[in-house]
């Protein structure tokens, strides 16, 4: 029987492959392929041929100048079984219903009904996710090599991150298995999941108290970034934790392994752990046919949406109105309102408004006293990541506009609306929530560097004031620029922009994913260099005559001017394009 | 009401629609029908301004289509086959989006007798994910009809309603058509015609094969025979296929 389900995982595994092949006929995926293909090596695979470690290379020991820093393994080590302690508790305590197991649609309808076993359905379900798991942790490996310090070799790699996963998905598929048979012998689902919730709560206290009174000291003197998260992990690492912390960190062992020896030494204790899993998992002889169905259903309609690239996350209820709509009033707030609604419900006045209040209390709190240098280099580097990752990649995540009401397109035409409207409408809801993030990081940032600032004496309050309210200034304009350019390779190259919207894998996509990130990158420079150089040489010809405030002041505006003048541009552009727009034979994939 | 002459649609090389003409009072429901293919749809999606035409002239109430689309845009409704509703907004919250776009000011007091007449005001604060398909398609009528429109456009109407739900679109669009408005349908079920429209246009290959009443196209085909069926009328007319 196990070869039938076999020959099934087998051959969709083929066909899978053979039609992301067949595809690349086309000139669209072919040049994603390419550049995917450019990208893997570049990124990753050059590393292993011009490395000290080859692929499989399976070194005895390290060269001395290439050891390992023990505190770095020890830290992510403690990190990493606190995250898969997290993901243990969240797994008994999050579910309000019986969990089913992953199966398709397809496998419900013609594997239930067939004379398998529960327990070859089990069988089943775990061997079909080894390939999910065998291919993720080639994948991990390749992006864990650039961590400069792990030892090990590329196959203690793989093999360290299969018995993570695979550990992780036997605990998955038995903790789905025990908790429907408890809510079979008659437990209530809410009694027991607060009795959990409960549990998690009581272990938190204890631990911090544990935490509270055997942390070691700060240490002393100038320290650095990794000092301080090394300092954290021995405090997590201590009390009620340490104990709980034990099993996850002899999972991870393998992986952390410097050497061939060591992770001989460790792979040990971590297949015990998986064994123990996979009898806890095969011996269940549990009713789970039910939940799997409920599962497959929910599966089956979101991937639906997700093909349709209509997929909001969580969004089973109705929401809460971000702003109340009145009427009558511009339109183009009607389409901020409506798209807010498809967001999270995170991004609501009163949210932001809350973690701005936070921000002013925590930042300034941080960097206080003696070890204001580590606070403040631990912030400016977190907000100049985040920064810069909402600027480039944030237009792409933050989809809010006319790429996710492109299906809706031949509505949104019968409106009785300018094109230009429906542009500016759409963009408006990502623009205020990437606007709302970089603020909140301008803000954090300015209080970070407050300490260091007063050190400087040109850099006055009232200046520093000046030039925060500058930037937050352009943000939005800057965003809007940003984001006229996805809706417009939305609308330009519609059957590319269906084949990436679409979550469907393979290299093709991502290579065609990374050509649009590349082009907006490549625009943006383009639509910058005219704001940025006029706002210079009116800051750098006018400082000497109105004073360095005054001047900001003025290439700011000259700045928001061009930037304006230039999304303006845009929206008209894209909103003649948009009327034009034939879409019976444009969303033609 | 609804004034069209020489309206032609090419996708590429292929024509899908021809030198197309014709009008519709107000009051008048014309039922466009033709074999798959034959240029329904894009007639309709191009005299609601959903697609552009490549030629002929569209004008809606009086106003021309391309030269003030949003003018014209402001009279029409178009009812799609399927409904095109947004996931994440409520019945209400779909009234009160479209009443923004359109400015209906008063659309509260508008929107609950709407929603009553179309049996869907117990579910107000429903998304359309917890809406049965004929619930969806009542929506997207009730989103259609609150600015009022004079001019109304139903591709294929009736599909997916149960027979409750026929009777009831039927009853709906034969009360705005006696309240003055004009309404054009695309409808492969002939029965719809008969009771429901006072014209038909038949269309073969993107072109105009007859147009008129029910009554001047029965005569046209008939050939002198009596008790002909809209059927047979039908099958006379295209040829009995689709090329």
């Amino acid at each position: 029987m196990l070869g039938a389900l076999l020959y099934l995982r087998l051959t969709s595994l083929k066909n899978i492959v053979l039609s992301r092949l067949r595809r690349l006929k086309q000139p669209k995926y072919f040049l994603g392929a390419a550049v995917g293909v450019a990208y893997f090596y570049f990124a990753f695979f050059r590393r292993f041929s011009s490395g000290s470690t080859s692929l499989a290379g399976l070194p005895a020991s390290l060269p001395t100048g290439l050891a390992p820093t023990f505190d770095f393994t020890a830290t992510l080590s403690v990190f990493g079984a606190l995250v898969l302690l997290g993901i243990v508790l969240f797994t008994w305590a999050l579910p309000k219903e019986k969990p089913g197991l992953p199966f398709t649609e397809a496998e419900v309808a013609f594997l239930f009904p067939a004379p398998i076993s529960r327990r070859r359905l089990i069988h089943f379900r775990l061997l079909g996710a080894q390939i999910r798991i065998l291919f993720s942790a080639v994948i991990f490996t390749l992006l864990s090599r650039g961590w400069s310090f792990l030892g090990g070799g590329a196959l203690t790699h793989v093999l360290g991150w299969w018995l993570i996963l695979t550990t992780l998905n036997l605990h998955l598929t038995g903790a789905a298995l025990t908790i429907n048979r408890h809510i079979d012998n008659g437990a209530n689902p809410a009694v027991r999941r607060w009795l959990i919730l409960a549990g998690v709560a009581l272990l938190l206290l204890v631990s911090t108290l544990s935490i509270a009174n055997a942390a070691p000291p700060f240490p002393e003197g100038n320290i650095g970034p990794t000092d301080f998260f090394s300092w954290l992990a021995r405090c997590l690492d201590s009390g009620l934790l340490h104990g709980l912390l034990i099993p996850g960190k002899l999972v991870i062992a393998p992986f952390l392994a410097a050497n061939s020896a060591e992770f001989f030494r460790t792979v040990g204790p971590a297949a015990l752990i998986l064994i123990g899993h996979y009898f806890w998992v095969a011996r269940q002889e549990t009713s789970f046919e039910e939940a799997s169905i409920a599962y497959a259903e929910k599966r089956a309609a979101r991937l639906a949406r997700l093909r349709d690239g209509t997929y909001r996350l969580g969004q089973d209820k109705a929401r809460r109105e971000p702003f109340r709509l009145n009427v009558p009033g511009r339109a183009e707030g009607a389409f901020l309102w409506k798209n807010l609604l498809g967001t999270l419900p995170y991004f609501h006045a009163r949210v932001w408004l809350g973690c701005a209040l936070l921000t002013c209390v925590a930042v300034p709190w941080i960097v206080r006293g003696e070890h204001q240098k580590i606070g403040s280099n631990i912030i400016i580097t977190f907000t100049a990541i985040f920064s810069a990752y909402t600027l480039l990649l944030g237009p792409q995540l933050a989809r809010q506009d006319l790429r996710s009401d492109l299906p809706h397109a031949d509505i949104l035409k019968t409106y009785p609306l300018a094109g230009w409207q429906i542009i500016l409408g759409e963009i408006l809801t990502p623009v205020a929530i990437l606007t709302g993030l970089l603020w909140l990081n301008l803000l954090a940032l300015v209080l970070a560097l407050a300490p260091t600032a007063d050190k400087i004496a040109w850099l006055t309050p009232s200046f520093r004031l000046t030039a925060s309210l500058c930037i937050a200034a352009v943000i939005p304009v800057l965003c809007a620029l940003q984001l006229l350019i996805p809706n417009a390779a939305a609308l330009l190259f519609p059957a590319w922009f269906q084949a990436t919207r679409q979550r469907s894998g393979g290299i093709d996509v991502i290579g065609q994913r990374l050509i649009f990130v590349f082009g907006q990158f490549l625009v943006i420079l383009l639509s910058l260099f005219p704001a940025v150089l006029g706002a210079a040489l009116v800051i750098f010809a006018s400082q000497w005559v109105i004073g360095a405030s005054a001047a900001v002041v003025l290439g700011t505006v000259v700045a928001l001017t061009l930037l304006g003048a230039e999304v303006a541009c845009g929206l008209w552009w894209l909103g003649e394009r948009f009327e034009k727009f034939d879409l019976a034979t444009e969303l033609r994939p | 009401m609804i004034e069209v002459s020489g309206l032609t649609k090419r996708y590429g090389s292929f024509t899908a629609v021809r030198d197309l003409s014709f009008t519709v009072q107000p009051g008048e429901v014309l039922g466009l029908v033709g074999p798959n293919g034959a240029g329904k749809t894009s007639t309709l999606r191009s005299l609601a301004g959903i697609i552009p035409a490549n030629a002929g002239r569209i004008r809606i109430g009086g106003v021309d289509l391309a030269a003030d689309p949003v003018g014209a845009k402001r009279q029409l409704a178009f009812f799609p086959d399927e409904p095109r509703l947004f996931d994440y907004l409520t019945v209400r919250q779909h009234l009160n989006f479209v009443a923004r776009i359109y400015g209906v000011a008063d659309h509260a007091k508008l929107a609950q007798p709407l929603l009553e007449e179309l049996e869907i005001a117990d579910k107000a604060d429903q998304l359309p994910g917890e809406l049965s398909r004929g619930m969806k398609q009542k929506l997207a009528i009730a989103c259609g009809l609150l600015h009022g429109p004079r001019v109304m456009f139903f591709d294929e109407p009736l599909t997916g309603l149960d027979p409750l739900g026929i009777r009831r679109m039927k009853d709906s669009i034969l009360s705005r058509a006696r309240g003055g408005a004009a309404i054009v349908l695309s409808s492969h079920l002939l029965h719809l015609l008969e009771e429901v429209c006072s014209h038909v246009l038949i269309l073969k290959k993107g072109e105009k094969i007859a147009h008129g009443t029910l009554a001047e196209i029965s005569a046209q085909f008939a050939q002198g025979e009596t008790g002909v069926s809209l059927e047979e009328i039908f099958i006379r007319a295209t040829g009995g296929s689709e090329q």
